[in-house]
Parts: structure tokens; C-alpha cells; sequence
């Protein structure tokens, strides 16, 4: 367990001395919310949705967790491009050691990048209590592992070419974010587009966070065990994915 | 070569990085065309407005922004990575240097969001197609601005290279957000106090945003005060931006580094 500590702090440290990109996401979000958030949901029908600004805080919460959970995975490829990545595999600990490492770091920013976040937009709904909360932040954790484990997995192809790689995984993280319900309800999608969006594990996560949060029920486009099991069975598949990968990666790997 | 055939040289080389970098392209078009396509048509389905015929020509705008912005990333790489000698050292003025990355970034930015903007004429009937054409010189001019701005960054940032993006971000939300892009100025007349107000109204994006709206997709006659103001607003960006690079290189050529 003090390996993995060391190894985390190892990378976490550089975050926080100074915490700049930490303080900018708390920035972000503020001025998102409370400028963009506050004057869209002027122009928001009442009638279709009751409150958008606190539906947009949600999904602002969601999109911050899946780049965070994206940046994880494109971390890894970095320290590979960097030689990071072979220094540690030359390290005597195993490599379930140092997966568990790359994932727990993931964790800790996700958690210093929410936390603030998180508070004023629970402040903003208000009428919560520590189960809701609690199953929040579940769900917001499963979703940032699954998103993770997901960008770990396409590290692959950053072995044969980083720019081909970053292309790739910031096109998909445009797209999955736009066709998911994590900017508005899947009813007011195009009819062509939901189908995509039904796809999305954004789709999943935002809803399940929204009814666990007490928003309107008929929001959620599946039941919500099918959601809790999807987005359980995303974090545990990809991350195996992630951590069969690593085992076979071999000493010397560089990033194209 | 005389020294305008160096710099135009120097202008395509960066025009022609930009639209090398892959990555950055697939970034710029996921990210316009799903607000064209996607956001913009679903917006329309829950708001008190045509969301779709007001976001749309915005988008294009949005685009020449983020394009202009990009000229302050190779600007940064070329800090870091030395490039900036290897110009220093080639035939040229500083002056010159200067004035290839605003032309090319400005230029680069410009048939970025005319791409766009093709994008959007084929999903919003414009009817006033032929105003974009007047259009065209003064978005010029705008994102020779927003590459001022990008530059000012880079130059600022050059001895804490990796916070050149931080800086890039605050920029980038805050004209964004403070600007007439997302949503009109009723609405934000509604919500923000009266010294903001004048902030979006003289925001270089607003009055870009509502010339591409009114001139050209609802064909209502130009107003040349407008056009003025764009250019009011942008050429000042344009010299701030052209000043602190200018600083930064002669700071390199006096001191070897920044």
C-alpha cells in the first residue's frame, strides 16, 4: 500500500503545486453556471423543463467527470510519450501495484476536481440527504472509473501514433458528451439522434445522478437498475481492459 | 527573397501547421459541428426562440474565435521548442515575424469558420448571401484581433509556458460567456448589472455574432456604424497582441531566452 501512496502523491503533487488547473475547473464551473447557466434557463419553456439551471449544473458535474476520467487515460499515454511510463514499469512492483496506482490517482483529481463543484450545486438543489448524496457521488465515481478504463483501453493506439490517439479520443468525447442527455432530456433529442444517444454512458450517468438528486423521474430514459448496471458493468470491463493492457505492455514502450 | 516574400513564406508555413494538426482538427470540428447539429437543433425543441436560427450563425463565429486563439498555441510551441531562433535567425525583421503570425493566424481562422459557415448555409437558408462576402474582410480583421489577444497570452505566459493554457481558458470562457453568442442581450440585460451589459455589448464576438444574424442570415440591411465597430473593437487587440510578441522576441534576440 505505501508503493501505490508514493506512487500516487508521485504524480498528484504536480496538481497541486499550485493548484492551478484544479482552481480553473472550480472557476469554470462558476462562471458556467452562474452566467450561462443562469441566462440560458431564461430562454428555457417552463413548461418543459421546470428549472434548467440546476438540470445544467448536473450536467456540468458530468461533463467535468468524464474529462476528468478522459484525462486519465490520456495521462497515461503522456507519461509513455514522456518516458515516464517505462520508468515505472522498471519499478519492483507488480504492474496490479501500479494500476492500482494510475486509478486511484484518477480518483483523487476527480475528487479535487468536484468538490467544490459538487457542493454548490448540491447547496443549489438543497432538500438532500446523506443517501442521496452518497449514491451521487457513487455514480459520479463509477462513471469517472468507467470513462477512465475506457481511454486506458484506446491507449493502444497512441502506441502506434499519440496524435492519431488524441484525434480520436477528443473527437469521441465531443460527440459523446453532445449525443447523451447530459445537456438536456433525451425526449427533446431529434428522433435520428437518440438512438446514438441511448448508446452514451453519459446518457446512463447523468440521469441516474438527476433522479438520485430528486428530479423528475420521467427524465430517465432506462430503468434505473438497468442504469446502475451498465455503468458498474462499463467500470469494471474497462478498467480489466486497462489492466490486461498493462500487463502485457513490455519495458521501453514510447508513444509514436 | 525581399522581406515581403519572407514573411508571406513564414505566414503560409503556420497557416499550413494549422490545418496540419490533426488532433486540432478533429477537436475544432466535433466541437462546431455538434453545436451546429446537434445542440443548436435540440435547444430549439425546449426554448422560447428559434435557437437553431440564432445559434447557428454564432457557431461560425465561435469557430473564427477559437481558430484566432490557436495562434497563441504555436506561438507557445515555438517558445518552447526553439523554433523562435531558428526564425530569429532567418532573413527577416522582428517586425516581420510578428506580422506573419497574426496574418497567417488571422487568415487561418477566416477559411476555418468560412468552412463553417459553407456547413451552415446548406442547414439555415441565409438571405443575404452575398453580405457575407462584404462581411468577410471585417471577420478578417476580428480574428487578426483574437490572434492579438492569443499572442499577448503566449508572450505573457512564455516564462510559465504550461500556464499559457490556463490563461488561454479564462480568455476563452470569459469573451465567450460575456458575449451575445449563447443567448441575446434581452436575456442578458434580464440578469447581469449594467457595467457587464456594456462589456457583452462592446464584446468584439457580440457584434461579430449579431452582424453574421442580422446582415447576412436575415438579410437585413448593412449598417456601416456596426462594421465600424468591429473593427473599433478589434484593431486595438490586433496592436496590443502585435506589442507584447514583438517584446517577447526582441527580449529573446537581446537575451538569448525569455
Amino acid at each position: 500500500m505505501h508503493d501505490i501512496i508514493r506512487l500516487v502523491w508521485f504524480d498528484l503533487k504536480q496538481e497541486l503545486k499550485p493548484p492551478v488547473w484544479i482552481m480553473l475547473q472550480w472557476l469554470t464551473f462558476t462562471v458556467q453556471l452562474f452566467i450561462y447557466g443562469a441566462i440560458i434557463s431564461q430562454l428555457v419553456l417552463a413548461t418543459k423543463i421546470a428549472n434548467y439551471q440546476e438540470f445544467y449544473a448536473v450536467g456540468f458535474i458530468v461533463m467535468m467527470t468524464f474529462e476528468v476520467g478522459s484525462h486519465t487515460g490520456r495521462h497515461f499515454v503522456e507519461h509513455a510519450h514522456e518516458g515516464l511510463l517505462p520508468y515505472w514499469l522498471s519499478l519492483p512492483i507488480s504492474r496490479t501495484k501500479l494500476f492500482l496506482a494510475i486509478t486511484l490517482q484518477g480518483g483523487a483529481e476527480l475528487a479535487l476536481m468536484l468538490g467544490v463543484p459538487l457542493a454548490i450545486t448540491l447547496a443549489m438543489i438543497g432538500n438532500l440527504t446523506i443517501v442521496s448524496v452518497t449514491a451521487a457521488i457513487a455514480t459520479l465515481f463509477c462513471l469517472g472509473f468507467g470513462v477512465a478504463g475506457l481511454m486506458l483501453g484506446f491507449s493502444f493506439i497512441a502506441f502506434k501514433s499519440s496524435d492519431l490517439y488524441t484525434a480520436v479520443v477528443t473527437g469521441l468525447s465531443t460527440v459523446l458528451i453532445r449525443f447523451s442527455t447530459v445537456l438536456y432530456p433525451l425526449i427533446f433529442l431529434p428522433s435520428g439522434y437518440r438512438p446514438v444517444a441511448q448508446l452514451s454512458p453519459l446518457t446512463y450517468g447523468s440521469d441516474l445522478v438527476r433522479l438520485i438528486l430528486g428530479f423528475d423521474p420521467s427524465i430517465m430514459t432506462y430503468d434505473p437498475i438497468i442504469a446502475v448496471a451498465v455503468l458498474v458493468a462499463l467500470a469494471v470491463s474497462t478498467l480489466g481492459l486497462g489492466m490486461f493492457l498493462l500487463q502485457r505492455l513490455v519495458e521501453g514502450v514510447k508513444s509514436g | 527573397m525581399t522581406e515581403l516574400g519572407c514573411i508571406l513564406r513564414l505566414a503560409r508555413n503556420d497557416f499550413s501547421y494549422f490545418f496540419r494538426t490533426k488532433w486540432l482538427m478533429a477537436i475544432l470540428l466535433s466541437l462546431h459541428l455538434s453545436d451546429m447539429l446537434v445542440v443548436a437543433l435540440t435547444y430549439k425543441n425546449f426554448m422560447t426562440i428559434d435557437y437553431f436560427r440564432f445559434f447557428v450563425p454564432a457557431t461560425v463565429i465561435m469557430g473564427l474565435f477559437v481558430a484566432a486563439l490557436d495562434t497563441g498555441r504555436r506561438i507557445w510551441l515555438a517558445f518552447r521548442e526553439g523554433v523562435i531562433q531558428y526564425y530569429l535567425s532567418l532573413p527577416i525583421s522582428v517586425n516581420g515575424v510578428v506580422l506573419a503570425y497574426l496574418l497567417a493566424g488571422g487568415l487561418a481562422a477566416l477559411v476555418y469558420s468560412t468552412s463553417l459557415l459553407l456547413i451552415a448555409l446548406l442547414v439555415l437558408p441565409a438571405q443575404a448571401i452575398w453580405t457575407i462576402l462584404i462581411l468577410l474582410p471585417f471577420l478578417f480583421v476580428l480574428a487578426m484581433g483574437l490572434a492579438g489577444i492569443s499572442a499577448s497570452l503566449a508572450a505573457v505566459a512564455s516564462t510559465h509556458g504550461e500556464y499559457f493554457f490556463a490563461y488561454q481558458q479564462i480568455v476563452q470562457m470569459l469573451l465567450l460567456t460575456l458575449s451575445t453568442v449563447y443567448y441575446p442581450i434581452e436575456s442578458v440585460q434580464k440578469y447581469l448589472p449594467s457595467s457587464l451589459i456594456g462589456i457583452v455589448s462592446a464584446n468584439p464576438l457580440s457584434q461579430a455574432a449579431e452582424a453574421m444574424r442580422q446582415y447576412a442570415f436575415a438579410g437585413n440591411p448593412i449598417q456601416p456604424l456596426a462594421l465600424l465597430n468591429i473593427l473599433i473593437a478589434s484593431i486595438p487587440f490586433t496592436i496590443i497582441g502585435a506589442v507584447a510578441y514583438l517584446s517577447a522576441l526582441r527580449a529573446v534576440q537581446r537575451k538569448g531566452k525569455l
